[in-house]
């Protein structure tokens, strides 16, 4: 099983919905980290805040206080930070004060980053289930005092600023699903109703019926995306309606054609049987009879001839074909009958080949030449000049004739048309010839076509060569 | 001359065999395929007339089992279809010829003549008469009670085939095939127009009448003037 493409609809879906959920998603991570980087430099802010008063209370005083009084004023010295906790050590480790409870015993082994607190240099852990966030920086015991350095480990419980982060994450999340839910049913609603023109134009085309092929999409009524389509839709029912109206006035001409020659047949036959006739009569019927059989005969195969051309069943054996010695060939057998209607055969032209099936070339050129000298007048000429024009050979076939009016000459290569309806059938064949021509050329991919001017006919046929 | 005919639509096969055997052949019918079969491998036959489109064992098969068993009698078969694969299918299996229907009696009986007579070693003569009407072969003249005709080339060709196939009714179709080479069915009636020049040069002046029109048939070149 041919594996179907998956519907418009969920493919657009699907695609415009990626698109949007990409951007959502960007749009959140973005808001988030500058949110989260908004804290995360709130608490730098404040514990430089705090090691700034821790520093400016120690350099206020003198080295030799008390430690006690030492402690109490380290103690002091952050009023309004209630987060904050630190630790401060001696230049050999022994601790001078701790914020009592606090747990910064292990965090201020590591290596002091410098005298100030930046975004680089804070460090994030956890403690007793709580979040710090917090430093280890050079503290001065004194104004003084350049040589000797302390230790100050200072951090903040981050808690909450974690649980508002988590908390606005959620909200994120839930606000970017909804978007996204909304997004999606919205596009397919609209792809669904974008659709709207495609499903009217189905319709209208549901109605039309092999009786109603005169019905066409109006192409200025459906969104522009559509208008190629409705024209070459409307361009393919103008093929088919033609093709249709072809066939069904060729069956017609055929029902036509055949009922002319079975009516003779049956009324002759039926006279013929009325009465006791002598042999001689008898004899005379069945010679009309067979006449008319084979008239019938030749007609039947020139339709199954074209029907096979419709149907794309002739296939030409390609040979090379000199088309003047063709004309010559069939000059030769016209010769006689040509001139008895006193009518003279001439070619012009040069050496020309052709790519052809020779057999159904010499048919057609059989088909043109005949058609052309039954219409001359008497000591007219039918002129034939062979030229060849880039890859092609032209073959024209020229005959002195009354001015044809320009309407017909489309239709002369009609099955059954005759142009001129007074004409006698018999005389002329079945009205099969031209179009049998036409089919031939077309079957080697050539073309025909006729032109008249007041006192010519001119037949134009191109073949490649 | 003996003929056999594998033709299954009952009124055709009757038809074909009573023309045939007052044509003068020895015709054998059979209505099947199987029973076609059987007779073209076990009796001998001088042509089979074999049509394509039997229900058992189609025309194809038999041509092949023909061929198989090293029979090379000439086989003309009847095709209802103008396609070519049909065609070149047949000639491919071995098949002389074919004609397709509907076609007319005197094409099958002229044809089947041209096949007969191609296994039959050809008489090279210099010179053929019928009457008093002589043809130098090599030298393309005709003469007529020893007075010379002026023919020109194709009239000589035409004569030529009509003293050749005397006797027997040559269709216009048939003429146009081996005359002019034109092999399709023309809506002129180039080949009477041709045929009463050549008469008028033959036989307007002499007697007996040498060339009949078989009506609705074709021509035929004969001493009898009785035909029609």
């Amino acid at each position: 099983m041919a594996h179907r493409p998956a519907s418009l609809a969920l493919r657009l879906t699907l695609s415009i919905g990626a698109v949007i959920t990409v951007v959502l998603l960007t749009f959140g991570w973005m808001v988030e980290r500058s949110i989260s980087d908004h804290f995360a430099q709130q608490d730098v802010d404040e514990l430089n805040a705090v090691v700034q008063a821790l520093q400016r209370s120690l350099s206020e005083y003198p080295m030799d206080e008390e430690p006690a009084a030492l402690r109490r004023r380290l103690a002091e010295a952050v009023s309004g930070h209630h987060d904050a906790e630190y630790r401060i050590s001696d230049e050999r480790g022994a601790v001078i004060y701790a914020t009592p409870g606090s747990a910064l015993d292990g965090f201020s082994r590591l290596p002091p980053s410098g005298y100030k607190i930046d975004l680089d240099s804070v460090r994030i852990w956890k403690d007793n289930g709580r979040m710090y966030r917090g430093a280890v920086v050079w503290l001065f015991p004194h104004v003084a005092s350049t040589n000797t350095r302390w230790t100050l480990a200072v951090a903040t419980g981050i808690d909450f600023h974690l649980r508002y982060l988590e908390s606005f994450r959620n909200y994120l999340r839930i606000i970017m699903l909804a978007a996204v839910f909304i997004a999606v049913f919205s596009i397919w609603v609209a792809v669904y109703q974008g659709h709207a023109p495609i499903r009217r134009i189905s319709r209208e085309i549901e109605r039309i019926k092999s009786d109603q092929l005169y019905i066409r999409l109006a192409p200025d009524a459906v969104p522009a995306e559509l208008t190629e389509l409705a024209v070459s839709f409307n361009d393919m029912l103008d093929r088919i309606e033609s093709g249709f109206r072809r066939l069904s006035n060729f069956s017609a001409d055929i029902a036509h054609e055949m009922r002319t020659p079975i009516t003779n047949l049956m009324t002759q036959t039926e006279v013929a049987l009325s009465q006791v006739r002598s042999v001689e009569q008898y004899r005379e019927v069945l010679y009309s009879n067979l006449e008319e059989y084979e008239r019938m005969a030749k007609m039947v195969s020139d339709m199954l001839f074209l029907a096979q051309a419709d149907n794309k069943l002739l296939k030409p054996e390609i040979v090379s074909i000199d088309l003047a010695a063709e004309v010559l060939g069939l000059f030769d057998y016209f010769e006689a009958w040509a001139e008895e209607r006193a009518v003279a055969l001439v070619l012009e032209g040069s050496d020309v080949c052709v790519q052809g099936d020779r057999l159904m070339i010499r048919r057609a050129l059989s088909n043109l030449l005949s058609n052309a000298i039954r219409h001359t007048p008497k000591n007219g000429d039918v002129r034939v000049s062979i030229s060849s024009i880039d890859d092609t050979g032209v073959l024209r076939v020229e005959n002195p004739a009354s001015a044809i009016r320009t309407e017909h000459l489309p239709h002369l290569f009609d099955r059954f048309y005759r142009p001129d309806i007074s004409r006698q059938r018999g005389e002329d064949g079945a009205g099969l010839g031209l179009a049998i021509v036409k089919s031939i050329i077309e079957a080697h991919g050539g073309s025909i076509s006729a032109s008249s001017t007041t006192d010519l006919i001119v037949f134009e046929m191109i073949l490649p060569s | 001359m003996k003929l056999l005919i594998v033709e299954d639509e009952i009124k055709t096969g009757d038809y074909l065999r009573q023309g045939l055997v007052e044509s003068g052949f020895v015709v054998d019918l059979a209505r099947t395929g199987l029973d076609g079969r059987h007779l073209a491998l076990t009796e001998l036959y001088d042509l089979v007339i074999l049509d394509v489109m039997l229900p058992d064992v189609d025309g194809w098969r038999i041509l092949q089992a023909l061929r198989e068993a090293k029979l090379c009698t000439p086989v003309l078969f009847l095709t209802a279809r103008d396609s070519v694969e049909d065609r070149v299918k047949g000639l491919e299996l071995g098949a002389d010829d074919y004609l397709i229907k509907p076609f007319a009696f005197s094409e099958l009986l002229a044809r089947v003549r041209t096949l007969l007579r191609r296994g039959a070693t050809p008489v090279f003569s210099d010179q053929l008469q019928i009457a008093d009407l002589v043809l130098d072969i090599p030298r393309r003249q005709a003469r007529r009670k020893e007075m010379r005709i002026n023919l020109t080339n194709k009239e000589f060709a035409l004569l030529e085939l009509l003293v050749r196939r005397q006797g027997e009714v040559l269709p216009r179709s048939l003429i146009a095939s081996q005359v002019w080479d034109m092999n399709f069915d023309s809506d002129t009636n180039v080949i009477d127009v041709a045929i009463r020049r050549l008469r008028a040069k033959i036989d307007e002046a002499f007697e007996p009448k040498l060339i009949h029109t078989v009506r609705g048939m074709g021509y035929i070149l004969d001493i009898r003037g009785d035909i029609s």
